[in-house]
């Protein structure tokens, strides 16, 4: 073999290498896990084993409440946001219209734009056409869950059609059109060809959607209200005031739940990717 | 060829185009063609790629709508509906299959999506099934099928529906040689079995002579030449149709009076009537390759047209033989058998080429 006489790192440094990086990345997680089930009130000292933060977390009503916040805020906000990304992903890929060149260097703003500029932006938007509508109807409308969905939506639509542009682009237009020549309205069409073919784009998306919500801080304390603090918003405001053990727990749980989230879709993908092995398997026998 | 027309005209027309053209953007896909298809005729849509023939027949699916004319199906104008409201079904180039339902899932789209009901479907999908020969495949996808096998579920899918007219967009250019031969055959078959009008678009002239009954010519949108196969290569009216469907060669010439055209080296000669051109006019005389004799100088027959020159090459093809016959004004292809019972001549050899007088085809240039 000619790699032989070239000069190549040997073994033991490519190991301590990926052994380096490994810890880099996993130490602190492990860190992470291991003193959240210490005693001690310091965060980072070891005073013994113990679940008291997990229990005091379940008894922590204002944690909870944000928790909840939280989770209802990414369903519904990703609901939202995957049903108008898709919208959008098949309008700009499967119609021509006025305008749709602009329209589709618009939806990527909200990828591009800073965090922070976001944050102002939406701030600015609510308060303004809250001004308005309370002048016009009366209704002292103020910032809470609404603001935090609606702008959890607004960047989200983006995340969502990109993701799923890039499965439509995958799929072949005739197979819609074949299904309107055998009697299908748009919308079975949708519902029987389009839909099925480009879920696996769709879920992805939704999933993507779903971690930005559940992730996001800088937008949503620029747009929560009282009594609507999502749960990193709460762990964010609990730091400036000093880290207490609690957070650990907290981070641990978050980290639990992001997990099965990713192995979830991990395996979904898995079980398709092996069905469609399978076929081709079979196709090749049969050929 | 006027006379098949008319006849045509008179029963009700499968499908009658009425000046139909189609623009995308600035660009003309298809000319103001006028085409009537008659009840249970097997039609071929001829032409190159991009002369507007898939876009003539995507009209008819309504896949594409006309930007002017009247598109009638069994006499009902469906210009601008749907192409889930029209009685027509289409084979799709690439058959265009659901990857993600099996065979009987995918014949019986078009019928679930009618709401017939369960208990017909599933008979009818058998015999759709049964009737392309792909019974014991039921339950496989698109993607474990070679591609004779997805043509004919396509071609199932399609006629489970019961269409009035089934489409065809270049239904057998995705297969290998031998296959295709044997789809065209099964195609054959199929159209006299279910007796529904087929109107099928292919760039291969010679599928389009052996399976249909009658072939529509098309180039830069429009439609050149309608007729049997028979009639296309014998009497082609222009000069690409006669170029397009088998060989010849075009010599210049102006017609004289209905039956005489005079050549470009001042000679006159008998040609079949002619009512595409008027007299006066420039047109062009098509003469096959295997139409024209070559013997000996001076041995043409005196009654026919004929004309002398020199052999300049010859390509030896097995059944025949190709020279390249060398005018003064031109030089003409002949295709002679190779026979023992036939002279052979090699290049340089002085020769006399004739013909029938009904052998040739007056076109337009």
């Amino acid at each position: 073999m000619s790699q032989s006489h070239q000069r190549r790192l040997p073994v033991w440094a490519l190991r301590a290498n990926g052994g380096v990086v490994l810890l880099f990345l996993y130490a602190p997680i492990i860190l992470l896990v291991i003193f959240s089930f210490s005693a001690s009130r310091i965060p980072g000292q070891w005073g013994g084993f113990t679940t008291e933060w997990y229990t005091t977390l379940f008894d922590d009503s204002r944690l909870q409440r944000t928790i909840s916040v939280s989770v209802r805020v990414a369903l519904v906000s990703t609901l939202i946001a995957t049903v108008l990304g898709t919208m959008a992903a098949l309008a700009l890929e499967r119609f021509t219209f006025r305008g749709r060149r602009v329209f589709d260097a618009l939806l990527y703003l909200p990828i591009i734009i800073p965090d922070v500029t976001m944050a102002v932006m939406m701030l600015m938007f609510f308060s303004q056409s809250f001004n308005v509508v309370d002048a016009v109807f009366g209704l002292g409308l103020s910032k809470g869950f609404g603001t935090i969905v609606v702008s959890h939506v607004a960047f989200n639509i983006a995340f969502v059609s990109v993701v799923v542009r890039a499965r439509i682009a995958g799929m072949n237009a005739t197979l819609e059109q074949a299904a309107s020549d055998l009697y299908a309205s748009r919308w079975q069409a949708f519902r029987y060809v389009t839909l099925p073919l480009i879920a696996p784009g769709v879920f992805g998306g939704a999933l993507l959607a779903l971690t930005l919500s559940l992730d996001d801080v800088v937008v949503t304390q620029f747009v929560a209200g009282p009594g609507s603090t999502t749960l990193p918003v709460y762990v964010f405001s609990l730091i400036r005031k000093g880290v207490t053990p609690t957070i650990n727990s907290v981070s641990v749980i978050m980290l639990v739940a992001s997990l099965i989230l990713v192995a979830g879709s991990v395996a979904l993908q898995r079980a398709n990717a092996s069905r469609g092995r399978q076929q081709l398997q079979t196709s090749g026998g049969t050929s | 060829m006027n006379e098949i027309t008319e006849s045509q005209d008179q029963r009700s027309a499968a499908v009658s185009l009425r000046g139909i053209s189609k623009l995308f953007d600035d660009v003309t896909a298809v000319d103001s063609v006028d085409l009537d298809i008659g009840d249970s005729e097997f039609f071929a849509l001829l032409g190159p790629s991009g002369c507007g023939k898939t876009t003539t027949l995507r009209m008819i699916a309504g896949l594409e709508i006309p930007s002017a004319g009247s598109l009638q199906i069994f006499g009902e104008e469906v210009g601008s509906l749907p192409p889930n409201k029209r009685p027509v079904n289409t084979v799709f180039q690439n058959y265009a299959l659901f990857p993600h339902m099996s065979v009987v899932d995918n014949v019986a789209f078009g019928l679930k999506m009618r709401k017939i009901p369960k208990s017909e479907i599933s008979t009818r999908v058998h015999e759709a099934i049964s009737l392309v020969r792909m019974t014991g495949m039921e339950d496989r996808r698109p993607n474990q099928l070679s591609g004779g096998q997805q043509q004919r579920v396509a071609l199932a899918r399609a006629l489970v529906n019961r269409p009035k007219v089934l489409l065809l967009d270049e239904p057998l250019a995705a297969l290998d040689l031998k296959l295709r031969q044997e789809m065209q055959f099964e195609l054959k078959q199929l159209q006299r079995e279910v007796g529904i009008t087929f109107v099928f678009v292919t760039h291969d002239q010679e599928e389009a002579l052996a399976l249909s009954d009658r072939i529509g010519v098309m180039n830069d949108g429009r439609l050149l030449q309608v007729g049997t196969p028979e009639e296309m290569y014998d009497a082609p009216i222009d000069r690409f149709v006669a170029d397009f469907i088998g060989r010849s060669n075009f010599l210049k010439a102006t017609l004289e009076s209905a039956e005489v055209v005079c050549l470009a080296n001042g000679q006159r000669i008998r040609v079949p009537q002619v009512d595409a051109v008027s007299v006066g006019d420039e047109v062009q005389v098509s003469l096959r390759p295997e139409r024209v004799m070559i013997g000996d100088l001076d041995s043409a027959p005196h009654d026919s047209a004929q004309l002398s020159g020199t052999v300049e090459t010859e390509t030896f093809l097995g059944n025949s033989v190709v020279y390249r016959v060398a005018l003064d004004w031109m030089t003409i292809e002949v295709e002679a058998d190779h026979r023992p019972d036939v002279e052979r001549y090699h290049a340089g050899d002085r020769v006399d080429l004739w013909w029938r007088d009904d052998a040739v085809a007056v076109v337009r240039p």
